[in-house]
């Protein structure tokens, strides 16, 4: 889930590409300096080894025997505490080398270590590796030195006269704690201000995917707008990369309304040019049928008259569900059921029909159009109003984004099978009863489009039949909230 | 009874008038919003029957301005355009009943009687008074069971006066909503029908209120 939400996300992508080019350029920046510093350090440290180096060397005699010996008066430059102090870390030590004889080629027999020590040394001695230096060169080794410690040493070898006989080397060592320490405490320093500097990065990184992705929140706000159907149009201004989706979408639906105004208007004129000759038709067959010699042809313009009327109505009714189902519509449905209440008691007049209902307390809105609306309960009520004996009742209910709308009547109630044919077109639910039995089916049909349904049962109240309207609903404020924060969690 | 039948289309028009007249109505035609709108303000009909698509001025329009102007007469709608948001805009508009063509002359005939009656505040379809009962279905009338024949005008002036029992109607309303508004009136022949009718009724039945009119007598007199 959580990769799905990275790669679904362009905040957590952006935030994750973000963050993985910072660690390599920071990382790369740390290992720079460190080794920049680890550099200059050492060659530091070098340096100082290198003045004491000199310092053992300008203080180096031979006696009349031949051994070495330090000056006394060089020795006073040598009077560093550490010189004397046992394992202090600073050392210096005289070897001797015996030069390659021609005739010898045993040098490693007369080769001497640690023929003089500072005091430091204890009674340790520095082991180099062996190596040829040429006159006056330096050499630099790091080596375990006593107690463990790590020392870098400086080796010189140099000649007390000008025989080849006497050939001393010279080193001095010091402990290189000191610079590790340095090294430890500037890749403490170093890392924690990268790391700082990595949040401030990734702090303005989230702040400007914030800023940058602000128009897409816009988007979504004035989509919900529509979804609410609060709106018809995404209204704004937009950021280049974006106004052009939004254009294109504006236009998708101002044309879906275009046309669905456009096929209404066409089905009504239509019904309107061709119920009217219908009509004349109608009173010219019922006048025919009075005349005997006219009867029987008063009797077949009558038939198709009806089937006419009919076919129309079917047609017609079908070609304006058809167009059902553009967004951005909102109905609240208390007045829509409040007025055709009010058209029922007039039309059914005669027949005294009680209806009970009463309006939801929070508003239930249907999430559609107004004239589907209509059509819909309009035809549900209607045929519950044939059927009744005097009584219905209507109870509504939302729930988050569904609503229910019951329509039950105390009328003698339809078996399963027969409800099955009521809503099969132009079936009549009984000849007796006047209606194109074009109710039911236009009202599944509008209810399939806005992904309703239809339920039929009993009516627990009354004992007739009860049919419950399913219907998309616009959730209220507060559930439209937590649906969205839902959308983000999933 | 006096109608007002507004409709464009003329055939239908005329047969729909003959087909009402035929039941016993005196039927004014209007054939534009214009001429309907006028009508209906300035004459006092029983019933209405309105197109809703006309030339001038739609029917909607013509009966918002009749409800604004305090006119209540019933009105029936007539039209083509049958979804519910029509019917319901209709009943908004202060229609008092809808029916979509193509319909039966029987069906329109019952529900202009339902209209006129319950305009009246009478439930029943049977009117009753003193023995005397119409039947607005079939327009049959019987005297303490017995059925008594009428002319059509005899019938108009008994039906009128039926809807309103004990309320004195003066010779010129009835000559109002017998005739329909381009016939020649003559308020005398009112009293020739009175007269001839009073010979089929109880004799106290119909009483002259000198000076007022006419009144349908409730209960006998002590």
């Amino acid at each position: 889930m959580k990769l799905r939400r990275i790669r679904e996300s362009i905040r957590w992508r952006l935030a994750l590409a973000m963050a993985c080019a910072m660690c390599a350029a920071l990382f790369l920046t740390g290992w720079a300096l460190q080794r920049l510093f680890h550099e200059h350090v050492t060659q530091q440290f070098a340096q100082a080894l290198e003045i004491h180096l000199d310092q053992v060397t300008a203080g180096l005699e031979t006696d009349e025997n031949g051994s070495p010996r330090i000056d006394p008066e060089q020795l006073e430059q040598l009077n560093d505490p550490l010189w004397q102090e046992p394992y202090s870390g600073l050392y210096w030590q005289v070897d001797r080398i015996k030069s390659a004889d021609a005739s010898a080629g045993q040098t490693a027999k007369h080769a001497q270590t640690g023929i003089l020590r500072s005091r430091s040394l204890w009674d340790a001695t520095l082991i180099l590796p062996q190596d040829a230096l040429a006159d006056g060169r330096t050499h630099q080794h790091v080596i375990t030195g006593p107690n463990q410690q790590t020392l870098m040493t400086l080796e010189r070898a140099v000649h007390t006269d000008e025989s080849d006989e006497n050939q001393w080397r010279l080193i001095v060592a010091a402990d290189m704690a000191s610079v590790e320490q340095a090294l430890a405490g500037f890749s403490g320093l170093l890392a924690l201000s990268l790391g700082i500097l990595f949040v401030l990065l990734m702090l303005a990184a989230i702040l400007q995917i914030h800023v940058g992705l602000a128009p897409l929140r816009r988007l979504r706000a004035a989509l919900r707008q529509i979804r609410r159907g609060k709106a018809h149009q995404l209204s704004g201004r937009y950021p280049q990369e974006v106004q052009p989706l939004v254009d294109d979408f504006n236009q998708v639906l101002s044309r879906n309304a275009e046309i669905v105004s456009r096929s209404r208007t066409q089905a009504g004129n239509l019904a309107h040019a061709i119920k009217t000759p219908l009509a004349v038709l109608q009173q010219a067959g019922e006048l025919a049928l009075q005349t005997p010699e006219t009867q029987e042809l008063a009797q077949l313009l009558l038939e198709q008259v009806d089937i006419a009327g009919r076919q129309v109505n079917w047609h017609l009714a079908h070609s304006r569900a058809a167009a059902a189902g553009v967004p951005g519509h909102a109905t609240p449905l208390a007045p829509v059921l409040a007025s055709l209440i009010q058209t029922m008691k007039m039309v059914y007049a005669e027949r005294n029909i009680e209806m009970d209902w009463e309006a939801p307390a929070p508003p239930v809105v249907f999430a559609g159009e107004t004239q589907d609306l209509q059509e819909m309960l309009g035809n549900l009520l209607d045929n519950a109003c044939k059927w009744a004996r005097g009584r219905i009742v209507i109870e509504t209910a939302c729930h988050a984004t569904e609503l229910t709308i019951d329509i039950g009547d105390d009328g003698p109630g339809m078996l399963p099978e027969v409800v099955n044919s009521a809503l099969l077109r132009g079936v009549r639910l009984d000849e007796s009863t006047p209606g194109s039995g074009l109710g039911l089916s236009i009202v599944t049909e509008l209810a399939t489009l806005y992904r309703g349904r239809l339920e039929f049962s009993s009516s627990p109240s009354l004992g007739g039949l009860q049919v419950r309207l399913i219907l998309p609903a616009v959730p209220g404020e507060q559930e439209m909230d937590s649906g969205d924060s839902a959308d983000d969690r999933s | 009874m006096r109608l007002l039948l507004v409709e464009d289309e003329r055939t239908l028009r005329q047969q729909l008038a003959l087909g009402l007249k035929r039941a016993g109505y005196a039927v004014d035609e209007a054939d534009n919003g214009q001429e309907a709108l006028f009508l209906g303000d300035t004459e006092n009909y029983d019933a209405v029957i309105l197109d809703l698509g006309l030339p001038g001025m739609d029917g909607l329009s013509v009966l918002k301005r009749w409800r604004t102007n305090r006119r209540v007469m019933p009105v029936l709608i007539l039209t083509a355009r049958d979804g519910w948001h029509e019917k319901v805009e209709g009943i908004d508009a202060g229609a008092d009943d809808y029916l979509a063509k193509p319909f039966q002359m029987e069906e329109l005939l019952a529900r202009i009687r339902a209209l006129i009656r319950r305009s009246q505040g009478l439930a029943s379809p049977l009117l009753e008074c003193r023995g005397i009962v119409l039947d607005t279905r079939d327009s049959k009338v019987t005297v303490d069971g017995w059925p008594v024949v009428l002319t059509s005008h005899e019938f108009m002036v008994l039906d009128y006066l039926m809807h309103r029992p004990g309320v004195i109607v003066s010779r010129t309303e009835l000559t109002e909503h017998i005739y329909a508004q381009d016939f020649d009136r003559d308020s005398n022949t009112i009293e020739v029908f009175v007269a001839r009718l009073r010979k089929k009724l109880p004799p106290d039945a119909i009483k002259t209120v000198r000076g007022l009119g006419y009144q349908l007598v409730v209960e006998p007199c002590p």
